[in-house]
C-alpha cells in the first residue's frame, strides 16, 4: 500500500519536472541561442549545417558592435528615455494611483475604467495622430518626446498597478499620521509609499521593461541618430543587400542583459509586489 | 489639558444624515465615552473631532478655540487606533518618536521624550524592535506611547481595546484608567463595550442613528436611563421591561401588572394620573423575599449558577424576568419565587415614546 502510494509520487514528480524542464528549455533555448551564435565568425553563423555549439569562439563581434556601429549611443538613448518614462510615471501614477486610491470624486471608477480603455487598442491606432501632434510641439526626433509618447500609453497601466497597492495600505496609518503631523501629501510619502515599496518597485520595473524595447513608437518618431534607441538602430542595421548576422546576436546579448539585470536586481519586490 | 465643545454637530453623506445635531460639553480632564452600536456614529464623530473627518456643520472647539477649519495636525490632538496604525517599517522608538519629530523637536529631546514615555508604559526594552514583532497588548502600549509622548490637549481613542483578548483587555483597561488619572488629559473614548463606558468614562454619551440618547456620568446612566433603548444597552443581564399600568390608591401610587404590585415612591401622588407605563428594573435589584414581603411572584424558569452570583430566569404572568441572586441560591425549576424591590431603584418608561417618566 505505502510502496504504491510512493511509486505514484515518483511517477508524479518525474511527469511533473519533465514538463518543467521542457518548458524552461522552449523559454530559455532561443536565448542561449543568441549567446552562443554571438561568440560565432560570420561564417560559422551562415552556413549550409546548423552548427549550434560553436567550433571556435570569439568576442570581436561583441567588439565591432561597441566600437564600429553607432550601438553605443542607440543604448545611450534607450537608457535615457527609459529613464525619463520611469521618472514621469512614477512622479505623476503615484500620486494619480494615490488620489484614486484615496479620494471618493464623480467619475472616479468612469475614469478609471477610461485608463484601462486606451490600454485596448493597439499603439498602432493612435501612432499618426500622435506623430501629428508631437510635430507640432517640436518633439519630433526627441527623446523627451519619446519618453511623453510613451508615457501616454504606460502611465494607465502603472496607475492601476499602483492603485492595487495603495488600496491594500491600512487608511488608518496615514491618519495617525496627519495627526502626529504630516499633511496629506507627508503623509503619502512618508507612510504609504514605503508601504507600497514593492509595488512601486515592481511597476517601475514593468514601465522599464516595456519601455527599454518599444519598437513601433520609437520608429515613428525618431528620425536621426541622435535619438534612436537601441531596437529601431538594430533594425536600421539591415541593409539592403546584406543582413549583419554577426552584429545581431551580441547587440541583442548587450540589450537585453540590461532589463534582464535590471529585472534581477530588484526580483525581491518584484515577486512580493 | 483643554475643554471639549461639540455644538449641533452634523454629518451628511450626500442626502443620509449620518449625525444629526449633537451636543457635547466636556470639563477639562474629563473622560468622555462615546458608546452605542454599529452605526450609530460614534466613530465619525471622533473622525470629525480628530478633523479626519469634515464636519457638514456645527462647530467643534478644543480648549476654547474652534478647530473645524484645522488640519488635524493642527489640532493638539494625539489618537489611538482600534487597529493600532503603528508605521511598520519604523522601529517602535521611532513610532513613539515620530509626533515628535513631525514637529521638528531636536533628536536629543526626542530620544528623552521617547525613553521617559517608554518608561511609564514599560516598553523600554522594545524600542528597537518593529511593530511585527510585537504582541497584541506591547503594540498597544505603543500606540499609547505614541499619543502621550506629545503632550497634548487632547487623546481619542477609537475601540482600542476591540483587538485584545479578554485578559488582557482588563488589564490595559485599567492601565487606561491610570493613565488618565496619572496625565489628567482630557480623553474621548470609543467604545461598543459597556463595561469600558462605565469603568472609564466620567461622562457617558449613549448613541444610537446618530442621536445622543444620554448624556450623563456612568452612575446615572445606569440607574436612571433616559429612555429603554439606553436602559437595555447598559447593563448585562438588561434592565427587565415589564408593561403595567400606573395606579392611585388609599395608600399613595403603585405599579401594577400580572404577578407584580409595587408601592411606588411618588414625589406627589396627587399630580400623577393613572396610565399604562412600562416598569423597568435591573436584575440586581430583584431580591428574593418572604411571600408577604414580595412585590413580584412568579415561577422558576432556568437556575444558572455563574460562580460569584446565580442568574434565575423568572415567568411573571405572560413575562420572562431575570434576577441576579446570591451564589448559594436552592431554588428549584418550577418552583415558586417571591422577589422584592427596592421602588426608589425601578424605572418607569412611557410606553408610546419609550422615554423616561420621572414621578
Amino acid at each position: 500500500m505505502i510502496e504504491s502510494k510512493r511509486h505514484r509520487r515518483l511517477i508524479a514528480n518525474i511527469a511533473t519536472y519533465t514538463v518543467l524542464v521542457s518548458l524552461s528549455a522552449f523559454c530559455i533555448g532561443p536565448m542561449v541561442w543568441m549567446f552562443l551564435t554571438s561568440l560565432k565568425y560570420e561564417a560559422d553563423i551562415v552556413t549550409q549545417t546548423m552548427q549550434y555549439i560553436p567550433s571556435r569562439i570569439t568576442f570581436d563581434n561583441y567588439v565591432a558592435i561597441w566600437t564600429q556601429s553607432g550601438f553605443p549611443l542607440l543604448i545611450g538613448n534607450s537608457l535615457v528615455v527609459t529613464l525619463l518614462t520611469v521618472t514621469i510615471c512614477v512622479v505623476t501614477g503615484t500620486l494619480a494611483a494615490y488620489a484614486f486610491s484615496r479620494f471618493a470624486f464623480r467619475g472616479r471608477d468612469r475614469l478609471m475604467l477610461g485608463y484601462l480603455v486606451v490600454r485596448m487598442f493597439p499603439a498602432v491606432m493612435v501612432i499618426i495622430p500622435l506623430y501629428v501632434v508631437m510635430r507640432g510641439v517640436g518633439l519630433v526626433d526627441s527623446r523627451f518626446g519619446l519618453a511623453l509618447a510613451y508615457t501616454s500609453f504606460l502611465l494607465p497601466l502603472f496607475v492601476w498597478m499602483l492603485k492595487g497597492f495603495f488600496d491594500s495600505a491600512p487608511r488608518e496609518l496615514e491618519s495617525a499620521a496627519r495627526i502626529d503631523g504630516s499633511t496629506r501629501l507627508g503623509a503619502m510619502v512618508r507612510i504609504v509609499v514605503p508601504l507600497a515599496r514593492n509595488g512601486l518597485v515592481a511597476s517601475s520595473v514593468f514601465i522599464a521593461i516595456a519601455a527599454w524595447n518599444e519598437f513601433l513608437f520609437a520608429l515613428m518618431l525618431t528620425t536621426g541618430q541622435g535619438s534612436r534607441t537601441w531596437p529601431v538602430g538594430l533594425q536600421l542595421m539591415v541593409g539592403e543587400f546584406q543582413l549583419p548576422w554577426a552584429f545581431w546576436p551580441p547587440a541583442a546579448s548587450s540589450a537585453s542583459s540590461r532589463s534582464s539585470f535590471s529585472s534581477l536586481s530588484s526580483n525581491e519586490p518584484w515577486f512580493r509586489g | 489639558m483643554a475643554t471639549l465643545s461639540i455644538k449641533d454637530v452634523r454629518k451628511s453623506y450626500g442626502s443620509v444624515q449620518v449625525l444629526h445635531g449633537v451636543d457635547i460639553e466636556l470639563e477639562d480632564g474629563g473622560f468622555l465615552v462615546l458608546l452605542g452600536p454599529s452605526g450609530c456614529g460614534k466613530s465619525t464623530l471622533l473622525n470629525m473631532i480628530a478633523g479626519l473627518d469634515d464636519t457638514s456643520g456645527g462647530d467643534i472647539l478644543i480648549g476654547g478655540r474652534s478647530v473645524v477649519d484645522l488640519a488635524p495636525k493642527d489640532r493638539n490632538i494625539a489618537m489611538v487606533f482600534q487597529s493600532y496604525a503603528l508605521y511598520p517599517t519604523m522601529s517602535v522608538a521611532r513610532n513613539i518618536g515620530f509626533g515628535l519629530e513631525m514637529r521638528g523637536v531636536g533628536a536629543d529631546k526626542r530620544k528623552r521624550a521617547v525613553e521617559d514615555a517608554a518608561r511609564l508604559l514599560q516598553i523600554s526594552h522594545l524600542l528597537d524592535r518593529r511593530p511585527a514583532n510585537l504582541s497584541g497588548g506591547q503594540r498597544q502600549r505603543v500606540a499609547m506611547g505614541r499619543a502621550i509622548v506629545r503632550d497634548p490637549e487632547l487623546f481619542l481613542f477609537d475601540e482600542p481595546l476591540s483587538n485584545l483578548d479578554a485578559k488582557l483587555r482588563v488589564e490595559m483597561r485599567t492601565e487606561i484608567k491610570r493613565l488618565h488619572e496619572r496625565l489628567g488629559t482630557s480623553i474621548v473614548y470609543v467604545t461598543h463595550d459597556q463595561i469600558e463606558a462605565m469603568t472609564l468614562g466620567t461622562k457617558v454619551a449613549v448613541m444610537k442613528g446618530g442621536h445622543i440618547q444620554q448624556l450623563a456620568d456612568p452612575r446615572t446612566v445606569y440607574e436612571r436611563p433616559a429612555n429603554m433603548f439606553v436602559a437595555s444597552f447598559i447593563g448585562s443581564p438588561a434592565m427587565n421591561f415589564l408593561p403595567g399600568r400606573l395606579v392611585r390608591d388609599a395608600n399613595g401610587v403603585r405599579f401594577e401588572a400580572s404577578g407584580v404590585s409595587i408601592a411606588m415612591l411618588a414625589g406627589k401622588p396627587a399630580e400623577i394620573s393613572e396610565r399604562p407605563v412600562i416598569l423597568g428594573m435591573r436584575p440586581e435589584e430583584l431580591k428574593v423575599a418572604a411571600r408577604d414581603q414580595a412585590s413580584v411572584t412568579g415561577v422558576i424558569d432556568v437556575v444558572e449558577p455563574t460562580g460569584p452570583e446565580t442568574m434565575v430566569t423568572v415567568q411573571v404572568g405572560d413575562r420572562s424576568v431575570m434576577a441576579r441572586v446570591p451564589p448559594r441560591f436552592a431554588g428549584q425549576r418550577n418552583e415558586a419565587i417571591f422577589l422584592a424591590v427596592d421602588p426608589a431603584s425601578v424605572n418607569l418608561f412611557d410606553p408610546d415614546t419609550e422615554q423616561r417618566i420621572d414621578i
